[in-house]
């Protein structure tokens, strides 16, 4: 169900793109075996957040509710995989 | 400033089999009042000699009518200029001449070369065709096929307005004159069957591009002469064509109140739209209540991906795939035609339309000015602009630019 997948939001604007988010676009291909059917990559134009620094820097990513700033792709798993886990136990 | 119609140009030509020059020229020019002339010369005999003498004609034609001089008197001037052969008593090199001005009319010139088509709603029309006589200065007794009476030389004038959709198809007796001596064409290919094939390749492909239809003459004209041409061939179209239109909107206006104004130019234009921005799409459709969907698929590495909203033919990030597209129109065509992606399609929809209107808005994002940015980006202006000249000098197609 779609409902219950986990909905990665990747900014490809064109701030949060050359700051390192071209590479955060290959996110399905870097997925583990097991999370995928479990998340939903989407991309999104610019997020807005670039334009405000207290957000923090580009690239940016939504991960279901929240926000990482500065995303890379390690960071991203990481959250990815904490939320799967937040989301499994809840 | 310009007409009611695009005018496009094709041209194609073979030469004659074994001859390493073309001994037909082709040349055409916009004049600085928007007039467009273009001129066929088919140099007497082939190679070298005949192209040099085809070349100059048809540069002397495009020169003289573009800078100023009416063209029959130009005719006229040429036809003086031109040498006579001694041995053959006919003239070095036939022409046709067509200057179209910025309303559309057309005024051609023909000497010796074969009669145009003008093909208007997939029938030939003929305009009626004036005479105009040239006494000239040298000794050689020019023949009567070949138009000339004594030292007069007779050329035809005709002149009509041409309408969306009108065909003017020109070319050398090459084309004409295609297999002559064969058991299929003992007296060459002939004006009838000519015109007979030119009005069927409009009938089977209405929108038949002025380059295509030019090169299938040739080709058709070069199966004729069983694939050994035995002259050069060349033919030349105009293609008064119903402008295809497309509308470039991208960046955000420095004033937002004009956010409304910005979605109502491109809710009521016709042709076709191509939003550059992700600011500027999310806008457009804010107001005009429609969504926008990212393609996630095929993500190119150096461009942001392409993205779906109703009413646009495609949307795409801003500066970098602007900047992306306009390295590809630069190099070339072909190179734009090789790549997929992103630019490369905004590309492609730049090459497939002859008027192009730029709405760019102006405000700067500060964002993009931020030192730590791996890369420059550059202003938005510069890279419309850069598109813009791009365009128009490589491509021929009028741009009209709007800043907001
Ligand atoms: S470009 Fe990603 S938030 Fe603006």
């Amino acid at each position: 169900m779609d409902g219950e997948k986990l909905k990665v939001i990747i900014c490809s604007g064109t701030a949060c793109f050359v700051m390192g988010g071209s590479e955060l676009l290959l996110l399905e291909d870097e997925l583990p075996e097991a999370w995928r059917g479990r998340v939903s990559v989407e991309a999104a134009p610019c997020l807005g957040s670039c334009k405000d620094r207290s957000c923090g820097r580009a690239p940016f990513v939504k991960v279901g509710v929240e926000d990482l700033a500065g995303a890379t792709m390690p960071a991203l798993l990481a959250l990815i995989g904490r939320k799967l886990g937040e989301t499994l136990g809840g | 400033m310009s007409g009611p119609t695009f005018v496009e140009l094709g041209h194609y030509q073979v030469r004659k089999r074994g001859q390493g020059a073309d001994g037909d020229a082709f040349l055409s020019r916009k004049a600085s009042d928007g007039r467009i002339i273009s001129a066929l010369s088919d140099g007497l005999g082939s190679g070298v000699k005949a192209g040099v003498l085809a070349t100059l004609t048809a540069s002397m034609a495009v020169k003289f009518v573009s800078e100023d001089i009416p063209i029959r008197r130009a005719a006229g001037i040429i036809m003086k200029t031109l040498p006579v052969c001694s041995e053959r008593r006919i003239s070095y090199a036939t022409f046709t001449i067509v200057d179209i001005d910025s309303q559309d009319t057309v005024k051609v010139v023909e000497y010796d070369n074969p009669s145009y088509i003008l093909i208007r709603e997939r029938t030939q029309v003929e305009p009626i065709k004036g005479e105009i006589r040239v006494t000239r200065a040298g000794r050689g007794r020019a023949s009567a096929a070949r138009g000339a009476v004594g030292r007069e030389a007779i050329m035809r004038y005709s002149e009509f307005q041409a309408r969306p959709g009108d065909r003017l198809v020109f070319f050398s007796d090459g084309v004409t004159q295609a297999g002559m001596g064969t058991r299929a064409h003992p007296l060459g290919w002939g004006a009838p069957a000519v015109q007979a094939y030119a009005l069927g390749l409009v009938e089977e492909k209405p929108d038949i591009s002025a380059r295509e239809l030019a090169r299938r003459m040739v080709q058709e004209a070069e199966a004729v002469d069983a694939y050994a041409p035995k002259d050069d061939i060349s033919c030349a179209v105009v293609y008064f064509r119903r402008p295809r239109r497309l509308l470039v909107m991208t960046g955000p206006s420095i004033d937002p109140s004009r956010d409304a104004e910005m979605a109502a130019i491109f809710d009521r234009y016709e042709g076709r739209k191509l939003l550059c921005g992700g600011t500027t799409a999310a806008i457009v459709a804010r107001e005009l209540g429609r969504t926008v969907t990212i393609v996630l698929e095929r993500v190119a590495r150096d461009v942001p991906p392409a993205s779906t909203m109703e009413g646009a033919d495609l949307v795409t990030e801003g500066i970098i795939t602007l900047g992306k597209a306009a390295e590809l129109l630069e190099r070339g065509e072909s190179a734009v035609r090789a790549e997929r992606g992103p630019a490369a399609r905004a590309a492609e929809l730049f090459l497939d339309s002859d008027h192009i209107e730029f709405v760019v808005g102006t405000k700067i994002n500060e964002a993009h000015q931020d030192p730590s940015m791996p890369v420059e980006l550059e202003i938005r202006r510069n890279i419309v602009k850069r598109v813009a000249a791009t365009l128009r000098e490589t491509y021929l197609k009028e741009v009209e630019l709007r800043f907001i």
